[in-house]
């Protein structure tokens, strides 16, 4: 296989998921790490927020495709056969992953409308910890199952 | 006199009944193996083992999922000649191959995973 064959790059049928998945991934943790040192500092850091708020959002678009990619190769290479096992724990987390990041963006998104200076809730931090664990561990079986660890 | 003859011949009958329905037995037993002949393919590390197989016709070719995690076999021709479900550790999938040719297959979650089996 040619790696600039483009024909077999599009119609690889789950071959996206694996390569779109990283976008939201490397977006979310890096959008949550300016978060927090926006917040973490006493001075108001609002192009940090700035960074962290435009990361969130593509981060949140991101997952859009990213879903779709992983139930197509669900459906199309394993014909929607019903799942079990770590398949099925990778599907229930990447959706958790996937709503989880679309949350934070919203919380940042209803925060910047509310006021003219950001300020986010108390437990956006926490909801931000726990979905940076999540989109984690999904993208760590996710690995698991697309063998990086093997010989191919 | 008589008797004797007879209980002789008797007995070498029976010995030859017997001789015979054992060899037939034996026969009969070696035919049903030839048809229901088995062969595995192992699966483990990302990779069919062997990855090429030779099997005479009609014989049953069992895939075994010894890897940590799930794999799929399915042939590469359309429509499939076979395709399993996905299949966790320990797991196996059995199919009869009882056309000559040769069957390419993959494993759908891992395309790079591929074999081959021969059948004479």
């Amino acid at each position: 296989m040619h790696p600039f064959d483009i024909k077999t790059v599009l119609f690889a049928k789950h071959a996206q998921h694996v390569v779109l998945i990283h976008f939201p991934i490397a977006l979310f943790i890096i959008g949550v790490l300016f978060d927090f040192l926006a917040q973490w500092r006493k001075q108001p850091q609002p192009l940090l927020a700035a960074a962290a708020y435009y990361n969130l959002l593509v981060a949140a678009i991101a997952t859009v495709p990213v879903v779709a990619t992983g139930i197509l190769a669900w459906q199309w290479e394993l014909e929607g056969q019903k799942l079990k096992g770590i398949l099925l724990v990778h599907l229930v987390m990447g959706c958790a992953s996937s709503v989880l990041i679309c949350v934070v963006w919203f919380i940042h998104r209803r925060s910047r409308r509310n006021q003219e200076e950001v300020l986010l809730p108390g437990y956006c931090l926490p909801v931000e910890a726990v979905a940076v664990v999540i989109v984690a561990l999904t993208g760590h079986l996710g690995g698991f199952l697309s063998g990086v660890n093997g010989p191919g | 006199m008589r008797r004797s003859v007879f209980i002789t011949g008797l007995a070498a009958a029976l010995v030859l009944g017997m001789g015979v329905f054992g060899t037939g037995r034996k026969g009969s037993v070696t035919s049903a193996q030839e048809k229901t002949s088995t062969m595995e393919v192992k699966i483990d590390n990302f990779s069919f083992g062997p990855v090429t197989l030779t099997v005479p016709v009609g014989t049953t070719v069992t895939w075994t999922n010894r890897d940590d995690i799930p794999h799929t076999v399915v042939s590469t021709d359309d429509p499939k000649t076979f395709k399993s479900k996905v299949l966790d550790t320990d797991e196996k999938f059995s199919f009869t191959l009882s056309k000559a040719g040769t069957y390419p297959y993959f494993c759908s979650i891992h395309p790079k995973m591929t074999g081959k089996v021969i059948v004479q």
